[in-house]
């Protein structure tokens, strides 16, 4: 096909997809920098003539906003922040660990399993707010209610569909001579697994955890029903922030946001040419 | 997008299930098993998690789902079996389902059909050749990348009377005409159709473009030979071809389409009254505010066979295709 040149309006087309794609990043952003004068001022300021990082230090010392007249915050986020990264570095690294193995094992022993799309898919369309409930009412018998150990272990389990098939994709990549080759070493089929498969795909395997990753740092339900208290997660406690001052704190509440997207966005990009395939279940792999 | 993987791509969902499935019989199959030592142990770990943490609580689920239990009757076996009456009280009585199933049906093919049309005319537009292609593409992604809360949250802000989409607004109305975004019904449901087309554009986006660029160029260039205009070339050849590649995107765009939560929680928590109020948002709300659980599953379970109804319609167009490659 001959090589087609963008005409002026499909280029401004572009530009304001462009725009309209970034502005309300810009705007997370700058709220988050604005000093409590400037959260809901009329008419809204766009860039703030004073950019303070005052928002960030109160998320960690709930008095420093005091400096601006305004009331102190009444939670700091602190442990929601090491929730967060708690819960979603141990559940990734298990869900990882276990999807690997489960990819090995369906991509190259399974011999094909041909069992109906649809019934697997079924899993995923359950709402959450229902698998929820059961939940609730196990952790509470079995004392795992308000900790971390439940909520990884749910991470685990709603994340094992994604991080095997994606990894099942990067494996069914590689070709089987390779380790067939190394077997004939005399090494065993696991050796050859640990020695040839996972090393060749390590590419995948990163771009997998990543993906992984920010599935469990995005998540937001589970953990609001099943913290009390005691745990939290960054979703979590934004979404207190919200109810907890209706509204009237703008700027810190920004500031956590900034806080939550930051890694979730230099993750994304690291990992940019693999999202399809993650998003597809393997599906589609470029 | 390679055919062959699409198979892969709709098996897909909760990984116990394929695990757990019977061991195949077919003779091929067992002769390629005698060759290979059998490590299947090595899919084990993965089906103990997802049979105790989703297959258990599933269960449970649908056991109270046909019981009054409430937190006040302590263990689950104190509640009373009363059959379909949940189901039926839902079905027939419970206006607020029936209404929430209905609204969350409009978003989603709303949703589904704005960011469908907006993503493939950005991908059709990456076709073509333009400076700094690879930073717009980057940055067209960037949603997608944001946690579901946080887009909320953001356009909560946005939307806020005093906030910049009213101000812009302001610049065309006289006065004080701008609109209170959250106080009024059709408001709020644009509001949370705004945030989600926002947000999940890119998916589509990015699908279809990946499926664009693999279509195969030689039946492209013997259409045009034989004198087919661009246009015809784009509905005659491409889109045909990219039939499975838009079959996933919807497919799996639905499914998390009619969950939807975290962005109505964050923007308007189901207000004003309940007239934003998604399934999900409404299984919380009865599950965690009112301690209806009971009766919550089994709304869950309406919805999840009504959701299985509605995958196998979407995948219908590519049936013969799934089946095809299953060998």
């Amino acid at each position: 096909m001959p090589v087609r040149r963008l005409t002026p309006v499909l280029a401004l087309v572009l530009v304001v997809a462009l725009i309209v794609t970034l502005f309300p990043i810009f705007w997370i952003v700058m709220t988050a920098i604005k000093p409590p004068t400037d959260w809901n001022a009329a008419p809204a300021i766009w860039v703030p003539s004073k950019p303070t990082l005052v928002n960030f230090r109160t998320l960690f010392d709930p008095n420093a906003i005091r400096e601006y007249g305004v009331g102190g915050v009444s939670q700091s986020a602190t442990a929601s922040v090491f929730g967060s990264i708690l819960a979603s570095v141990v559940s990734t690294f298990f869900s990882i660990v276990i999807g690997l193995f489960a990819a090995i094992g369906l991509s190259r022993y399974a011999g094909g399993s041909k069992v109906t799309p649809l019934i697997i898919l079924s899993g995923r369309m359950f709402p959450p707010a229902a698998i929820a409930v059961p939940f609730v009412i196990i952790f509470s018998a079995v004392n795992i209610i308000d900790t971390y150990g439940g909520l990884i272990a749910i991470y685990v389990a709603a994340t094992l569909p994604f991080s095997t098939w994606m990894l099942k994709s990067f494996v069914d990549d590689l070709p089987r001579e390779i380790e067939e080759a190394e077997m004939i070493d005399g090494r065993s089929r696991l050796m050859a697994h640990f020695t040839v498969t996972i090393p060749l795909m390590r590419g995948g395997l990163f771009a997998t955890t990543l993906f992984i990753f920010i599935l469990n740092w995005s998540e937001f339900m589970f953990a609001l029903v099943l913290s009390y208290g005691r745990i939290s997660t960054i979703p979590v406690q934004l979404a207190k922030y919200v109810t907890a001052t209706a509204g009237t704190l703008y700027g810190v509440q920004a500031a956590l946001a900034v806080l939550a997207m930051v890694p979730l966005v230099l993750a994304g990009f690291a990992i940019q040419s693999h999202l399809a395939r993650g998003m597809t279940f393997g599906a589609i792999k470029r | 997008m390679n055919l062959h993987a699409n198979e892969d791509g709709l098996r897909v969902g909760v990984v116990n299930v394929s695990m757990v499935a019977p061991a195949q019989t077919k003779p091929s199959v067992a002769a390629k098993r005698a060759r290979l030592p059998a490590l299947r142990f090595l899919v084990l770990p993965g089906q103990i998690v997802s049979i105790v943490v989703l297959v258990v609580p599933l269960l449970v689920a649908l056991y109270m789902s046909f019981t009054d239990w409430t937190p006040t009757h302590g263990s689950l076996f104190n509640a009373s079996f009363i059959g379909l009456d949940n189901y039926s009280e839902l079905l027939i009585y419970d206006s607020r389902f029936v209404e929430a199933v209905v609204r969350t049906i409009l978003i989603s093919v709303v949703c589904l059909a704005l960011e469908f049309t907006i993503g493939l005319g950005l991908a059709v537009l990456f076709l073509r050749e333009f400076r700094g292609k690879a930073v717009f593409f980057s940055a067209l992604l960037t949603p997608m990348m944001i946690l579901p809360v946080v887009v909320g949250y953001t356009f909560w802000m946005l939307f806020q009377s005093n906030g910049p989409i009213n101000q812009m607004i302001g610049l065309f109305v006289a006065g004080n005409a701008t609109p209170e975004w959250f106080r009024s019904a059709p408001l709020a449901i644009i509001t949370v159709i705004v945030t989600e087309v926002w947000h999940w554009t890119p998916l589509f986006f990015l699908i279809l473009l990946s499926g664009l660029n693999a279509v195969p160029e030689n039946p492209i260039r013997a259409a045009i030979i034989l004198g087919a205009s661009p246009r015809q070339v784009f509905w005659r050849v491409i889109l045909p071809t990219l039939k499975p590649v838009i079959v996933v995107a919807f497919v799996i765009r639905a499914m998390e389409v009619i969950k939807l939560f975290d962005e109505v929680f964050m923007l308007t928590r189901g207000g004003p009254g309940s007239s934003t109020e998604t399934i999900s948002l409404y299984i919380y709300k009865l599950a965690f505010n009112d301690f209806q659980l009971a009766y919550g599953a089994a709304a869950a379970f309406i919805v999840l066979v009504g959701t299985l109804v509605l995958i196998n319609l979407l995948l219908l167009p590519i049936r013969d295709q799934l089946l095809q490659e299953r060998r």
